[in-house]
């Protein structure tokens, strides 16, 4: 079914592109502007090439995003000369630097092709968007200059990021609307890079020709180096996450494994909920650093196979409280910083350290919970967990035992939003996930 | 020709905006975010010892200044910083009871000791902080055993030593221990511009060394 879907998609991306290059060619008048093109056309071709990975995206897919800033070229294009060349333009230096970079990224053709056809209606959308708005533009009116390249990038870039978000959503298997909205949050950030270039592109083109390329060039290599480390500065976050989970599997190689499993329950759970995107990567992260705690305590007591002294579970009970300590220092961990330190908390106020009820919990600790103690009772392997639970239960007795305690000791709309994703990963098997640009 | 001049107008504001941006701004905000990211690190061993390893604070304020008095590179000072921050991160993997134990064995001390080749072992595994590690690893080497060590070892080994004697004795003692030992146990020039930097806060601010020393610890 999700092949089916996939193909019907990528075939009508793909002719629909095609149908859109032969009636731009049919319109456009190439002689007139063949060798500023073709000079642009390699411009476009070499910022193509100079792609930008973005290194981490927790709930994207696996291999990462790559970004290029060829776009401010196409826009300033089609501003200038129209869609009928923009089209073109977009798409000979996305199929050019596509089929050079394809060993690179680890592409299939198809990815290649796709992407290129995403590239021809994004430029033809952008096209006709600045068209609407500045029929007509030159250096003498600056405001319809502006306004053309300011509407023209911002719709390149929403149909771009809606593409690319529907063709991940397909491939992923994942909600359209969740994938769609992941998409589109990157696009005020893109519009602040990219779109004082675009307006240098533009007006130094019409101002000077191609020669002016040569004065963009210093600007260029600016904004790939922020993008450079904007893109760093993101991942130096995901670093500190996965450094710190590290240090816990370091600290307590049986937990690793728990850790993992709990941050990828937590996350499809969280997802199911309708959370934002961006808050269900941090109940990812969240789940990954809950026991982050642990790391400072007495490993005698957390290694110790038989019961333990009320001395010792006082101190085991203190670790919520001291992983919420560890990260409270540091300034982008804090929405997180709650989760850790409530998520041995139960609604009917029974849980520990503070003993909160209800609706005092986060519904992110409340999330962090259900699927944490579900992954012990079916056979995490810490020793603690092992002494709590006894002996390792199936799933049908762990998601009973969810369910039995539902509403005292777990949230109950947790609870049945989580056996739902349970029972749904049980009848699919997630299609591999592959890199988009 | 107006269109010219307005074109070149636009570029050169442009070109500033994305230059102050793209190699001032974004630069020293990534160097921040890494120092609160490795805040955390630092806090678990300030926990796990109960406040006696691990502290970055007062050695980061200190050390930047000695590392401005010494004419070390941003570069070399933002490293020094990091550094800093991990420099006890191998205890997590040392035995609670040997890290809280108030009198060590001759064992106990080699098995604390191993601190160092695991904080080195931790930071080369974290991206981006392999540079960090050869400090991580010489924090606590002598100036006459590892001349080559990096200075911003030799600077942490210094300040460690300068920060518990401060509390023991007094600034001015700490400070006379360790032009004592400078050229032996420490570099002679790290020596001297704590000395320096030391005496120019007295003098900015017209106040005693233990004043000054108690606006710094």
């Amino acid at each position: 079914m999700y092949k089916r879907r996939f193909y019907l998609w990528f075939w009508l991306t793909s002719l629909g592109a095609v149908a859109l290059l032969v009636f731009s060619s049919l319109q456009s008048d190439w002689r007139a502007h063949f060798s500023t093109l073709f000079i642009l056309g390699m411009v476009a071709l070499l910022t193509e090439l100079l792609l930008l990975r973005y290194p981490y995206q927790a709930s994207h897919a696996i291999s990462g995003l790559w970004l290029s800033v060829s776009t401010p070229i196409v826009v300033a294009v089609i501003v200038l000369y129209g869609w009928h060349i923009g089209v073109w333009l977009d798409a000979l230096a996305t199929l050019g630097a596509g089929v050079i970079t394809a060993n690179l990224k680890g592409s299939h053709w198809r990815w290649v092709w796709l992407n290129t056809a995403q590239s021809v209606w994004s430029a033809f959308g952008a096209g006709w968007v600045a068209s609407q708005v500045a029929p007509t533009v030159s250096l003498n009116q600056p405001l319809n200059l502006l306004s053309a390249v300011f509407f023209a990038l911002l719709a390149y870039n929403a149909i771009n990021s809606l593409l690319v978000g529907l063709t991940v959503a397909l491939v992923d298997n994942r909600r359209p609307r969740w994938v769609l909205t992941h998409s589109l949050s990157s696009l005020p950030r893109e519009m602040l890079t990219l779109l004082p270039l675009s307006i240098l592109v533009t007006v130094m083109l019409s101002a000077l020709g191609v020669a002016g390329l040569v004065v963009i060039l210093a600007p260029y290599l600016a904004v790939r180096q922020a993008f450079l480390l904007w893109t760093r500065q993101q991942e130096l976050y995901h670093q500190t996450i996965r450094s710190l989970g590290f240090l816990i599997m370091r600290a307590h190689p049986y937990t690793g494994g728990h850790l993992l499993r709990v941050a990828q329950w937590a996350r499809r759970v969280a997802e199911r909920m309708n959370l934002p995107p961006e808050r269900c990567d941090l109940v990812y992260e969240a789940a990954l650093l809950h026991d982050i705690g642990k790391t400072v305590l007495d490993e005698r007591i957390l290694n110790k196979p038989g019961r333990l002294t009320p001395e010792e579970w006082q101190m085991i009970k203190r670790h919520p409280q001291l992983g919420a300590e560890i990260l409270s220092g540091t300034p982008f961990l804090k929405p997180i910083v709650s989760w850790i330190a409530y998520h041995h908390e139960r609604p009917d106020g029974n849980g520990y350290p503070y003993g909160l009820q209800g609706g005092q919990i986060p519904l992110e600790a409340r999330i962090i919970a259900v699927v944490d103690a579900f992954d012990a009772m079916i056979g995490g392997e810490a020793p603690s967990q092992q002494r709590q639970y006894r002996r390792s239960l199936s799933l049908e007795e762990a998601l009973a035992e969810l369910e039995r305690s539902a509403g005292a000791q777990f949230d109950a709309q947790v609870v049945q939003v989580f056996k739902e994703v349970v029972q749904e990963s049980q009848k699919q098997t997630p299609p591999p996930a592959e890199a988009f640009a | 020709m107006s269109g010219l001049w307005w074109a070149l107008g636009v570029s050169g504001v442009s070109l500033a905006v994305l230059g102050y941006y793209a190699f001032i701004y974004l630069p020293a905000q990534l160097h921040r975010w890494r120092c609160a990211g490795l805040k955390a690190f630092a806090q678990i061993v300030v926990l796990r010892t109960n406040g006696r390893y691990g502290k970055p604070e007062p050695m980061v304020a200190l050390a930047s200044h000695i590392a401005l008095e010494m004419g070390l590179s941003l570069h070399e000072r933002r490293r020094l910083e990091l550094a800093i921050y991990l420099r006890d991160i191998g205890m997590v993997g040392i035995p609670y009871a040997v890290l809280n134990a108030r009198e060590r064995t001759l064992t106990e001390q080699m098995v604390l000791e191993r601190h160092l080749e695991m904080g080195a072992a931790i930071a080369e595994q974290i991206p981006g902080l392999s540079g960090v590690a050869p400090i991580v690893r010489n924090h606590h080497a002598d100036y006459a055993d590892a001349p080559n060590a990096p200075i911003s070892a030799l600077i942490i080994s210094a300040l460690e030593e300068f920060l518990r004697l401060a509390e023991e004795v007094g600034l001015e003692d700490a400070l006379g221990v360790l032009k004592a030992d400078a050229g032996e146990r420490f570099h002679p020039e790290v020596v001297e511009a704590l000395c320096k930097v030391m005496r120019t806060r007295t003098q900015l601010w017209g106040i005693s060394l233990d004043r000054a020393a108690s606006l710094w610890l």
